[in-house]
Formats: structure tokens, C-alpha cells, sequence
């Protein structure tokens, strides 16, 4: 039996069950916050299995692509989830440069995730597809600016290498805050939370994500809520990664609970935010997520000058 | 070498025909074949060199002040060949649908034809001449022939004056080329690239740098690089469907090619130069995709695509010059590789997005997007061929365009062993790359889910149904072109092996095989994104056949209003304001409007429209050039001292200068 059979199986697990828990255990915490008793851990999941059972309606001017959708985001977000080197310095897919597959799998998941949403010709969904389309940009140069300043401070050539890297180079202590800022920051645009997007408004005009999945019902609305709470698994897991003190190569049992630990606790952050905090105006939206971008960039070129003066 | 020369006569024979007094149906038949014969016999001679043989070589005695014409087609020039013929020919193919109502009327379709041939001859001249004036030769047969393709449609004034526009533009970078040659014969008094080449290898120094400037203009103007691209956008969407296609996609890859050969004969270019080709290659790719966003005209929005499209495969280019001047074989291979590799893509994903357009343009009489929408049902065959073509630009796995940006992505975040700043830099670049990305998705969502879903905007556009057969072949090659390049990139790269060699051989002899590791990536690469196409047609499959409960349809919920109608869906405007309303400076976005007046409004409109700021302001500063000269010159009053105390210290700051730097520092 392979060394590798154990970590690449506990990371196939942990990927798959994450998307159920952590959403949950997001609720409990705003729950908690106020006041109320609130739904058990594994609600999202009786919610997942009650959708599946749902008559779909689907609207008429849609094409196949509709229908298509919601599995093109599922594969691709499960894709994405097994190259993130969630569990530490190991994915079950690592090659050479996998974060560009990474970030490209996600993004092909997030057009058809707008395309869907433009299918049924709804002004409310076309808005939202316009702010996922226009918010994303702003943000995506923020993961490739991290992978810069870890290509900088630490070397190496794949996703799980290089968080390795990082760990290891001297100037780590220095990178890893801003680093886990940037990340939470994609995790709240990414997987539509709060201060981003609020997954319980109920006004079709101050969402995003929600009101571009208006039309979907029944089993393809359980894909893509599954899929949502994958994407806030990766990033989460990204967290967990890069703060965890154990390889999972060499010390699977202890590396795994501690990331266990470390996205559990990014969940209850997710939920403090929430609980504390108001979403912000829509045109403030994007300068929140430039400022992220910025902060990346601030990372880059702060590992230029420490592994220069170091 | 003969069957070359026989390629040229075909072409001219067929291009001659074509011109006789026959019907125009067999003028198309004798220009498809002759293009069909012609694109046998130069594959026929250039295979061998593509995949791995000796280089093909011919001479022509000529008389003075000419010389030898020398003819020579190495694997960088076979690369370019190989796919361009076959291209022009599916482009020629495709005109036959796309001029079907012509052919029963009394328009020339021969001369169409005959310009057509005359492109590809173009392109056998140009990839394969050693003799400058050869290569002049033929690079201005391509522009001649691309500005008559353009203005088929000349009783049009609009696109009259885009055909004058890009004929100007064309020219003037051919005024830099010409300059650039003049400087290269001065110096080494023969007309033979070669010898070009032996000089700019041993004569480092301003005039080598100046060339380079001339020479990369020059080629900046011919493959629409910023800023000199404004004549593009007005030339794509003035010209038929399948010329823009061939423009885009085909004909002005020709200037990145002269870069890269001009970049072989440097050899081991100066560090300037690859920063330089990467900040002006970065800008245009910038520039280019910010305005995809604003256009609603849908050949316009490709056009500056293809802007941004150039832009990346020269940071490739770039990267791969820094890799000759740091002697650094890795970034070599990676950057020349995937600026290749990208252009090679772009070429198939571009020209199908353009037969996409003009299937919508025949079908329904314009490409405005804000006036179309819902011909997803209408056309299914059309909006497959645009969906393929859109995630391909948008560089999405699992399709071709994924794959070269993968090696080019690469090639910026390496680990070379060069200095920490310059690896900031090229991350900084990545970052960039990856904002494009973005942003050409935020483009192509927003252009095919405009055009092809929701439903019609306008009640007066009727798309009567799919276009014809002769222009689905082409666009279902190119799609099975774009596929099987996306889950197969080693074939792609097998093409652009032997060139990257090339560069290669340009470094000391290395025993670390480069390319061998990057074949190794991309199989990789390929093979997943043929597991994801597999697993989601399999899911896509597996949903169609076990319905899990009965499924309904109901009109599109109109979130609490009941009489929704289809001018209320997203228009494409309304799609990127938001985006556009943060780039300002570079999107100009023009708005004509009538408010609706009196008791009883009759007539009411509101226009936006992206207009090119490039072009805006050079034209406001022909239009205004006295005025505004006048304007600056009234601030300056000559009796006010301040001006001139100041004027008097500027020049003795200057002249000081001048003297200590002529002298040296004083004693």
C-alpha cells in the first residue's frame, strides 16, 4: 500500500464532505450570535437531499446549455478541489504549475455559472451575472500575486510545493498574515458572503450569487448550492494549508485534525463576520476587493525585498 | 523548393481565371481548387522540415541591382505556413456560403476570389523569402489584397473609409520597415536577410537599438499592437465575415513572425529589448481587453480581441528574449513555445468566432448585440461553434486557448535562477495575464449571452433559422481544431518544437534537454482536461437519461412582476457599465439620446456607444492641431519676466549639461 494511499484519501474525503459542514457550521455560529439554538451541523445536507427529490421547473426560453450548467460548475469546482492542497504540501493532483489549471477550472465554472444565469433572459439574473463577472476581475490577480511572493519567498513549481516553500523561507512570519487576508477575501467573493454578498437577503437586487441561480430548481439547485460550499472549502482549505504546522506527508495524523481545526475555525470567522458586520454598499464592493488585489501585490513585492534583505 | 514555385503558379493561374468572363460559380470552384492544389503542394514540401528535416533552400539568379533571390523555408517559416494555407482555404470555403445570394446577381465574385488567392501567395512569399525586397514584396501583396477584401461593400461610405483607414495604417508601418531595411543594406551592402542578421549579431549599439524600435513599430502596426491599432476595429467590422477572419486570425500574424525571425537574427538580444517587448506586449493585452468590454458591435468586440491576443503571445516572445540575453535555455523554450503555441490557437479560435459572427450577420442582417438575443434556439449549430470559440479566448480548460496560456503562465512564474526584482516583475506580469483573463471572460459572457440567450430584444431582427452548410464545415473544423488541441496540447507543441529550436541553437550548447519537460507538462495537462470533458458530458448524459421526477416549464420568473416583457432583460451595455464605469479614462463611452417631449412622445432614443480614444484624439488633434497650438501658445505673454528668467535658467541647466556631458566631469 502506497504512503501517499492515506492523505490522498483522507483529502478526497475532507473535499467532498467540507461543502456540507462548513456552511453549517457558518449557521450555527450566527445562530449562536444571536441568540437562538439554530440548525444542526448537517442541515445543509437534509437540504441538499430533500432538493434532489424536487420536481425541477424549468423556464421556457432556456436552451440545453441550462441544463448543462450546473454540472460543467460541479466538475469544475470538484476539479479545482482536487489540485488545492488543502490537506498541507499534497493534492492527489500536483504537477508542475497546477495552480494555473486551478484557477482556469474555477473560472470555467464561474462562465457557465453566469451563462446559465443569462439563459433565461430575467433582468434580475442578468444583473447578477454582470456583478460576478466584473467583481471577479478585480480580485483575480490577488491568487497569482500570492503564488508570486510564494514563487519568490520560498520556490518550487506546484501548488503544494510552494505553500511548502513558504512555510520554510525566512520570510513567512511576514507573509503569512497578509497572505491569510487575501485568501479570506477570496473566500468571501468566491463563495458569496458577507461582506460581499449575503446569502440570506431576500431582495433580488442586493444579490449576486443567489439571484443568479433564481431559475434553478430542484436537482440542479442542489448542485450548484453543493458547489458554492466547495469553493468556500478550497479557499478555506487554502487557509488551513498555509497555517498548518504539520506535513501531511511525513505526519498524516496529525496534519489532517489540525486542518480539520484550521477550516473549522475560517468557518467560524466566515460566521463572526457575518453576525457582526453589515454587507457593504454595492460600488463599495469592488474597492474591498481591490484592496485585497492590493494587498497581494504589497505581498509580491514585500517577498522581493525580505528575500533581499534577509 | 519546385513544388513552392509550383504552389506560386497555381495560385496565379487560378487567381487569372477567376478573372475571366465565366459564371460565378465556377469562379469560386476554380479559386477553392486552385487554393486546394496549392496548400497540397507547399504541406507536401514543408512536413519534413516541421518535423524535424533539413531546411528547404532555392536561389534565382537576378539580375543588378537585385541579386540572388534566395528562398528558404526553415522550420520557423514552415510553422507559419502550415496552418495559414489550410486557413485561407476554409476561408474561401466559407465565402462560399457567405456569398451565396451574390451568386446569381452581377457582382465579380471572381475578383473576390482571385484577392483571396493572392493572400496565400502572400504568405508563401513572405515565410519563405531571404531577399528583403522578396519579403517587401509579398508583405505588401497581403496588405494590398487584405485592403480590397475589405471594402467588397465600397458603396458603403463607412466602410470606404475603414478601408482608407487601415490602408494608411499599413503604410505607415510599412515607412518603418522600409527605414529599418535602409539602415540594415547601408551597413551590410546586401539585400539577403542573412547578412542583416551577421550584422545586427556583431553590432550591438544605438543603431541596433534603433532598428529594433523601427522594425518592432513596424510590426506592431501590421499585428494591431497598442497603440497602433485603431485602424482594426473599423476594418474587422466593415469587411465580409471571412475576411475578417483571415485579417484577424491569419494575415497579420505576418508581423509577429517578421518579430520573431528579426528577434532570431539579433541572436542574443539586449535585456532591453525583452523588457521592452514584454511592457509593450502587456499593454496592448490590457488595453485590448478593456475595450472588448464597452463594444456592442460584435465583430468590433472580436476585433480588439485580437489586440489583446497579440499582446499575449508577445509577453511570450518577450520572456523568451530576456531567456537569450540571461542565457537561460528554460525561459527561451517556455516563451517562444507558448507565444507560438498561442498564436497558432488564436488563429483557430479567432477565425471561427468571426464565421460565428457572420452566420449571425447573414442570418439576421446585423451584429449590434443590443438589438439581437435568443438565437441559441434559432441556430443551435452557430451558438455551439461561438460558445467553443468563447471559452477557448477566455483561456478555459479544457479547450486550445487554455493550453499555450498554460506554457506562457509558465514562462513567467519560473524558477530560473535570475534576479529576485526581475522575478517580481514577471510575476507582476502573470498578475496582469490574469486580470486579461478575467476580463475577456467578463467579454465573451457577455457577448454570447446577449446574442445567443434570453430571447430577441427587437422585434424587427427575424433570424429565419441555421445558415448554410458551406459555412458550418469551416466552423465545425475549427471547432474540432480548438477540442483537439485542448485535450491534446503536445500536438501543438510538436508544431512549435522545431522552431523553438531554432532559438535554442542561438544559446551555447546545453546538455539539459528544455523541451522534453514541457511536452511532459502538457500531456498532463491534456489529459486532465480530457477527463473533465469526459466527466461532464458524462454527467450532462447521465442527467438527460434518469430524470429523477417529472420536470416542467414555466415561463422565467419575473420576481414578483407578471408582465415581464424581452426589452426588459440585461442588455449588453447594462452588462459591463459597472466594469467599464472604473476604466473611464480608456473607455470613452459616447451617448446620443432624444428625451421624450410634449404630451404625446413619439419619437424617443437613447445610444451608447464605446468609442477607440486612441483614434478619437489623434483625430481631435489633426482636427484642432492650429487651435490648440494657439491655445498653449496664448498662456506664454512675452512681457512677463517670470517666463522668461525661467526660460534663460532651463537653457543654462541644459547647456551645463550638455558640456559636463560631452567633457566628462568638470576638474
Amino acid at each position: 500500500m502506497s504512503p501517499m494511499l492515506i492523505p490522498t484519501l483522507s483529502h478526497v474525503l475532507i473535499a467532498l464532505a467540507m461543502p456540507v459542514l462548513l456552511p453549517g457550521l457558518v449557521n450555527r455560529t450566527k445562530s449562536l450570535w444571536a441568540g437562538r439554538k439554530g440548525p444542526g451541523l448537517l442541515q445543509p445536507l437534509w437540504d441538499l437531499l430533500r432538493l434532489l427529490h424536487k420536481r425541477p421547473v424549468y423556464s421556457a426560453v432556456t436552451t440545453p446549455l441550462f441544463r448543462a450548467g450546473p454540472w460543467v460548475v460541479l466538475a469544475g469546482s470538484v476539479l479545482a478541489a482536487m489540485i488545492a492542497p488543502i490537506l498541507g504540501q499534497l493534492a492527489p493532483l500536483q504537477f508542475s504549475h497546477d495552480f494555473i489549471f486551478f484557477a482556469y477550472t474555477l473560472g470555467l465554472a464561474r462562465l457557465f455559472l453566469m451563462l446559465s444565469a443569462l439563459d433565461v433572459g430575467s433582468s434580475f439574473e442578468g444583473m447578477g451575472a454582470a456583478r460576478e463577472a466584473s467583481f471577479t476581475s478585480y480580485i483575480e490577480p490577488a491568487l497569482f500575486l500570492l503564488i508570486g511572493s510564494a514563487l519568490i519567498a520560498g520556490g518550487g513549481s506546484s501548488f503544494a510545493e510552494l505553500i511548502g516553500g513558504l512555510q520554510r523561507s525566512d520570510a513567512f512570519v511576514w507573509l503569512a498574515l497578509p497572505a491569510v487576508l487575501v485568501l479570506f477575501v477570496l473566500l468571501q467573493a468566491e463563495a458569496a458572503r458577507v461582506p460581499v454578498d449575503d446569502p440570506l437577503t431576500h431582495l433580488e437586487l442586493t444579490m449576486i450569487h443567489e439571484v443568479m441561480i433564481l431559475d434553478h430548481s430542484g436537482p440542479e439547485l442542489a448542485v450548484m448550492q453543493y458547489a458554492a460550499g466547495l469553493k468556500m472549502t478550497i479557499y478555506a482549505g487554502l487557509i488551513a494549508a498555509l497555517l498548518n504546522p504539520f506535513d501531511v506527508a511525513t505526519a498524516p495524523l496529525a496534519a489532517v485534525p489540525a486542518a480539520l481545526l484550521i477550516m473549522a475555525l475560517v468557518a467560524v470567522a466566515v460566521g463572526c463576520v457575518e453576525s457582526l458586520t453589515a454587507r457593504l454598499r454595492m460600488r463599495l464592493v469592488p474597492r474591498y476587493l481591490m484592496l485585497a488585489s492590493l494587498l497581494a501585490a504589497l505581498c509580491l513585492g514585500s517577498a522581493g525585498w525580505l528575500v533581499r534583505s534577509l | 523548393m519546385i513544388q513552392l514555385i509550383w504552389a506560386v503558379l497555381v495560385l496565379l493561374l487560378g487567381a487569372g481565371l477567376c478573372l475571366t468572363p465565366l459564371g460565378n460559380r465556377t469562379r469560386a470552384g476554380i479559386g477553392v481548387a486552385s487554393q486546394l492544389l496549392a496548400t497540397a503542394l507547399v504541406w507536401y514540401t514543408l512536413a519534413p522540415v516541421l518535423f524535424g528535416g533539413a531546411t528547404v533552400r532555392g536561389e534565382l539568379a537576378w539580375s543588378y541591382p537585385v541579386g540572388t533571390l534566395r528562398i528558404e523555408l526553415d522550420a520557423l517559416g514552415a510553422f507559419f505556413l502550415a496552418w495559414a494555407m489550410p486557413m485561407t482555404l476554409l476561408g474561401s470555403v466559407y465565402a462560399l456560403g457567405y456569398m451565396r445570394p451574390l451568386f446569381d446577381s452581377t457582382r465579380h465574385l471572381g475578383v473576390h476570389y482571385a484577392l483571396l488567392n493572392l493572400t496565400s501567395l502572400s504568405f508563401v512569399l513572405v515565410y519563405t523569402a531571404q531577399h528583403a525586397l522578396v519579403f517587401l514584396l509579398g508583405w505588401e501583396i497581403a496588405a494590398l489584397a487584405a485592403w480590397l477584401l475589405v471594402i467588397w461593400d465600397f458603396t458603403n461610405q463607412k466602410v470606404r473609409f475603414a478601408g482608407f483607414n487601415y490602408l494608411v495604417s499599413t503604410h505607415l508601418g510599412l515607412i518603418f520597415l522600409v527605414a529599418a531595411f535602409m539602415i540594415l543594406y547601408a551597413h551590410s551592402a546586401s539585400w539577403d536577410l542573412a547578412q542583416f542578421g551577421r550584422w545586427l549579431q556583431d553590432n550591438t549599439g544605438s543603431e541596433r537599438d534603433l532598428v529594433f524600435l523601427l522594425l518592432v513599430a513596424s510590426f506592431g502596426l501590421k499585428s494591431a499592437f497598442f497603440p497602433f491599432h485603431s485602424w482594426l476595429p473599423r476594418a474587422h467590422a466593415a469587411a465580409p465575415a471571412h475576411v475578417s477572419a483571415l485579417m484577424s486570425g491569419v494575415i497579420h500574424k505576418a508581423g509577429l513572425y517578421a518579430l520573431v525571425r528579426f528577434v532570431f537574427l539579433i541572436g542574443r538580444p539586449d535585456e532591453w529589448m525583452g523588457w521592452f517587448l514584454i511592457g509593450f506586449s502587456a499593454l496592448s493585452a490590457l488595453v485590448g481587453a478593456l475595450y472588448t468590454v464597452g463594444q456592442r458591435d460584435l465583430k468590433r468586440l472580436l476585433g480588439y480581441s485580437s489586440t489583446e491576443n497579440v499582446g499575449i503571445a508577445g509577453i511570450g516572445f518577450g520572456v523568451g528574449c530576456l531567456g537569450l540575453s540571461w542565457n537561460q535555455p528554460a525561459l527561451v523554450a517556455l516563451g517562444f513555445a507558448g507565444g507560438l503555441m498561442h498564436l497558432l490557437n488564436h488563429a483557430f479560435f479567432k477565425c471561427q468566432l468571426f464565421y460565428a459572427a457572420g452566420a449571425v450577420y447573414q442570418a439576421s442582417h446585423t451584429v449590434d448585440m443590443e438589438r439581437l438575443g435568443g438565437l441559441g434556439r434559432l441556430m443551435p449549430w452557430t451558438a455551439l461553434s461561438f460558445l467553443l470559440g468563447g471559452v477557448a479566448i477566455s483561456a478555459l480548460p479544457p479547450l486550445n486557448g487554455f493550453t499555450s496560456e498554460f506554457v506562457i503562465y509558465s514562462a513567467l512564474f519560473n524558477s530560473a535562477a535570475i534576479g529576485v526584482w526581475a522575478k517580481v516583475a514577471l510575476c507582476a506580469a502573470g498578475a496582469l495575464l490574469a486580470f486579461v483573463g478575467a476580463v475577456s471572460a467578463l467579454s465573451i459572457t457577455r457577448a454570447f449571452g446577449v446574442v445567443f440567450l434570453g430571447t430577441a430584444r427587437d422585434a424587427s431582427v427575424h433570424a429565419p433559422g441555421e445558415v448554410s452548410r458551406w459555412m458550418l464545415l469551416p466552423m465545425g473544423l475549427h471547432g474540432v481544431g480548438v477540442v483537439v488541441l485542448g485535450v491534446a496540447p503536445v500536438l501543438g507543441f510538436m508544431l512549435v518544437q522545431r522552431p523553438t529550436a531554432i532559438a535554442l541553437a542561438l544559446l551555447p550548447a546545453s546538455r539539459v534537454d528544455v523541451l522534453q519537460p514541457i511536452a511532459d507538462t502538457l500531456g498532463r495537462v491534456g489529459l486532465i482536461s480530457a477527463a473533465l470533458a469526459l466527466v461532464i458530458a458524462l454527467l450532462w448524459w447521465l442527467r438527460a437519461r434518469v430524470p429523477l421526477t417529472a420536470a416542467t416549464q414555466r415561463p422565467t420568473w419575473g420576481c414578483g412582476y407578471t408582465a415581464p416583457n424581452t426589452r426588459m432583460q440585461y442588455t449588453g451595455s447594462g452588462f459591463s457599465w459597472d466594469f467599464s464605469a472604473r476604466f473611464r479614462g480608456v473607455l470613452l463611452m459616447l451617448q446620443r439620446q432624444k428625451a421624450p417631449a410634449g404630451y404625446f412622445p413619439s419619437d424617443s432614443y437613447v445610444v451608447t456607444d464605446c468609442v477607440d480614444a486612441v483614434e478619437r484624439r489623434v483625430f481631435s488633434v489633426v482636427a484642432n492641431g492650429d487651435a490648440s497650438a494657439k491655445t498653449w501658445s496664448s498662456w506664454l505673454r512675452e512681457d512677463d519676466p517670470r517666463i522668461a528668467f525661467g526660460v534663460a535658467l532651463v537653457a543654462i541647466v541644459a547647456i551645463a549639461g550638455l558640456v559636463v556631458l560631452s567633457t566628462g566631469a568638470l576638474p
